[in-house]
């Protein structure tokens, strides 16, 4: 009996693990009615909804002002708890859910494959080198999700907002304010201080035209498929890559092309404690990455930028006129008036 | 007349090299940046130092005003120290100024310099005018935040950013050079001439038309948003 009702938490364990706030697009417009979706399961597929009693917080941050998101506020519809709210002014906001801890009972197997299905390979790692493998566990987990969008065309500071959960991710660079390309650095913070040697997986949907693409589970394992009878114009394509946070907490990652990108840890200590073996805190971060032309672009002729507290938005190819109308201008009339005071002597 | 002809066509032949280097600080350089290197941090400080017309508008001021080789290297190194703090240490600490705000103050920089020159302080305020060394450190301070606002402007990246922005602050040095090269020695070879009063009232005037002008269109694309 305690066997088969292992083995079904097992299933559900393995079957429900990660949290993510989603959105249908990244690039809403200002002041109008949208929906995040609080994914529990995978990034592709939510499992089950979440009880609203279990969100310790749920914030959205925007124009400066983090609000409180009312627990009225959220609905439910095909194991996906979705947020429903009215976007505010332009900028970049973010919206975080922490959710509460709560334990789980696993025998040794059942921890151990839960281990390595998500990728938790550091503790299956010491299992394995201290002989713990028959080891039975009792895990405290949390999960703590963010999602980084962005309203309108201005860009915002908002976007490295520290919600001051347990464990979190912060850009350091507002992911609107790239393009495809660039290398950007995401810090990650446990109980407000860099983790490093970390464990990170780093995944994305991209909206790429390659037929052949490169995949790396969540185990390490990689490979590669292509896909030749699907319509390119509508091909997305999704790949997960393993990363380590460095010395100050931070893993660099290329954005290689437009699309939707998440990052996902799950950071697992040993606990000395009369009932509980282990605690594991999780931390997602999901945004966007779009093809330059909403508020930033090199291949248009445009693009905005945040500095501190300031936002701005450059047009190089329209600001002021061009220099040899100034410049031809200028010897015209500096020839003129030459002319002039040169006949009034 | 036939005299005054020649030192035009010979002024006209020396500004266009700038007319012809006149592409801006586009989206192309943005490209240029993201795959040159620090080399092409250089290349686009030198292209907007070119094509920058405030700058070199300030400097044929303060040229003017200048006698000797020696004056306009003391001069322009005042200057150079001055907008190169500012362009470093603005970008570097990300300190943002709008860029229209910034620009229309360095169109009254070329306003105060003809001024200056025509002794506006004298005939006007009946006053000397302020300590030129002092004021072109000033001026120079305000020049670089404008630069710093535009090198801003552009997508560094965070690798080697300080070794990015000193080599742009490098491009800026070169192309001042290359620009005031041909200035300095139409200025002073016109000097010696009977029709160098004519040539400097008309140069100076033209200043304090071209800071006005500056001015205004700067502070109408501050206000209508660019």
């Amino acid at each position: 009996m305690k066997k088969l009702f292992f083995g079904l938490l097992a299933f559900v364990v393995l079957c429900s693990h990660d949290m993510f706030l989603k959105l249908d697009g990244y690039f809403l417009q200002p002041q109008t009615q949208s929906e995040i979706q609080l994914f529990n399961g995978s990034f592709e597929k939510s499992e089950n909804v979440i009880a609203r009693n279990r969100m310790l917080d749920a914030s959205l941050v925007g124009n400066g002002k983090r609000i409180a998101i009312d627990t009225t506020q959220w609905f439910e519809k095909d194991s996906i708890t979705y947020l429903d709210f009215k976007t505010g002014n332009a900028g970049t906001w973010v919206a975080g859910v922490s959710t509460a801890p709560r334990n789980i009972e696993l025998d040794a197997t059942s921890f151990n494959d839960y281990l390595e299905h998500d990728g938790v390979l550091d503790m299956l790692e010491w299992r394995k080198t201290n002989n713990a493998l028959e080891e039975d566990a009792v895990e405290k987990y949390s999960k703590h999700v963010k999602t980084i969008f962005q309203v309108g065309d201005t860009l915002s500071t908002d976007w490295n907002t520290n919600l001051g959960y347990p464990i979190e991710f912060i850009p350091l660079e507002n992911p609107y304010s790239i393009h495809p390309g660039h290398d950007l650095k995401v810090r990650l913070l446990y109980k407000g201080k860099p983790l490093a040697d970390q464990l990170v997986y780093l995944g994305n949907e991209l909206e790429d035209k390659n037929e052949t693409a490169e995949h790396t589970h969540a185990n390490g394992k990689t490979h590669s498929h292509t896909h030749e009878d699907e319509d390119k114009n509508d091909h997305t394509h999704a790949s997960v890559e393993q990363l380590r946070t460095n010395g100050e907490g931070v893993v660099t990652f290329n954005i290689t092309a437009q699309g939707v990108w998440y990052l996902r840890t799950i950071y697992m200590q040993h606990l000395e404690d009369e009932t509980l073996t282990h605690e594991s805190n999780w931390a997602t971060l999901t945004f966007a990455v779009g093809d330059g032309n909403q508020v930033h672009s090199h291949d248009a002729d445009s693009h905005s930028h945040d500095h501190g507290d300031e936002t701005h938005e450059h047009d190089h190819e329209d600001e002021g006129f061009p220099s040899y109308i100034f410049w031809v201008g200028s010897i015209v009339m500096v020839a003129l008036l030459f002319f002039f005071f040169r006949r009034k002597k | 007349m036939g005299n005054s002809i020649k030192r035009l066509s010979l002024l006209i032949l020396f500004l266009l090299p700038a007319v012809v280097l006149a592409h801006d600080v586009t989206s192309a350089d943005q490209e240029t940046l993201n795959n040159g290197g620090l080399f092409s941090y250089i290349w686009v400080g030198a292209k907007h130092m070119l094509t920058g017309y405030d700058h070199l508008l300030f400097l044929v001021g303060v040229i003017f005003f200048l006698k000797g080789f020696k004056d306009i290297l003391k001069f322009i190194t005042v200057f150079t120290i001055g907008h190169s703090i500012t362009l470093i240490a603005g970008t570097f600490l990300e300190i943002q100024v709008n860029e229209y705000v910034i620009d229309a103050i360095i169109a009254l920089s070329v306003f105060y310099k003809g001024f200056e020159n025509l002794e506006g302080f004298q005939k006007v305020f009946k006053t000397n005018s302020p300590n030129l060394l002092m004021m072109v450190f000033v001026f120079g301070l305000i020049h670089g935040l404008g630069l710093s606002t535009r090198l801003q402007s552009f997508d560094m990246g965070t690798d080697q950013l300080l070794l990015k922005i000193i080599s742009f602050n490098v491009g800026v040095e070169l192309g001042q050079i290359a620009a005031l090269i041909p200035i300095v020695f139409l200025i002073t070879k016109w000097q010696s001439r009977q029709s160098y009063p004519a040539f400097y009232k008309a140069s100076n005037v033209y200043l304090l038309l071209a800071g006005v002008g500056l001015f205004v269109y700067q502070i109408y694309l501050y206000v209508n948003g660019g």
